[in-house]
């Protein structure tokens, strides 16, 4: 039992990320409709309250977060992320968001120290 | 120091941004360089993209994990933000972000470099 816990603490857990990215974009954009004037400072925000909240996690990991928002006009967006780490003790975590105007897309990379 | 220069990337030990920058570009051309938007290829296009970038930065053989990300997106006139943040070890850790367009579409490639401690 005193294992599965000591593992949880380091390990990087998929759910708690999605929920801490859920709530970050919440908070950042939540009920906005796209707008061009405002667009870099939501995508700055949602990035940095993501990263706050996970480094208070007080996790062993470094973090890479990144925030993709677009317009709904019918264009076609694709995207990819191939890494290449360890396995066993990194993991990544991506989270598709929508409202009536907007996709946002976040994804959070961590990787063990 | 004399000769020193200014930003991030000056010392060895930290990640060269300019020479990913180079082998991304090179790995959009190779896979996208001719094409027009298709909705029928882009999802093997991206692939693509990021696996051929990483293939590349792991034959340089240097002590790093690498994260790729690649978006392309049609041009249709819409709106499209990035923001990328990271909590890493700013001396040996680096990314670099490529932007690249022809006629019908836009590609947005972000290499991150995490030193293997």
């Amino acid at each position: 039992m005193d294992e599965y816990q000591a593992e949880e603490e380091t390990a990087f857990v998929v759910e708690e990320v999605s929920k801490i990215i859920k709530e970050s974009v919440e908070a950042a954009i939540g009920g906005n409709a796209y707008q061009h004037s405002r667009v870099n400072q939501w995508s700055t925000s949602v990035v940095e309250q993501c990263l706050s909240q996970l480094s208070k996690l007080g996790k062993p990991f470094k973090y890479i977060v990144t925030c993709i928002i677009t317009q709904k006009n019918g264009a076609g967006l694709q995207t990819a992320s191939t890494c290449f780490w360890d396995n066993s003790s990194d993991g990544s975590c991506a989270v598709r968001w929508e409202n009536k105007s907007m996709y946002c897309i976040v994804n959070v990379f961590g990787l063990a120290l | 120091m004399t000769g020193m220069e200014e930003y991030p990337n000056g010392n060895e030990g930290s990640f060269n941004s300019e020479e990913a920058d180079g082998l991304v570009k090179e790995c959009i051309e190779a896979v996208v360089g001719g094409d027009d938007y298709s909705l029928n290829h882009v999802n093997k296009w991206t692939a693509s993209i990021v696996e051929r970038c990483l293939t590349q930065l792991v034959k340089q053989g240097k002590p790093y994990k690498y994260i790729v990300t690649c978006a392309v997106m049609q041009k249709t006139g819409a709106g499209l933000h990035t923001a990328n943040s990271c909590y890493w070890d700013t001396a040996v850790d680096g990314s670099c972000t490529v932007r690249w367009e022809n006629r019908t579409m836009y590609c947005v490639v972000s290499v991150f470099a995490v030193a293997i401690p």
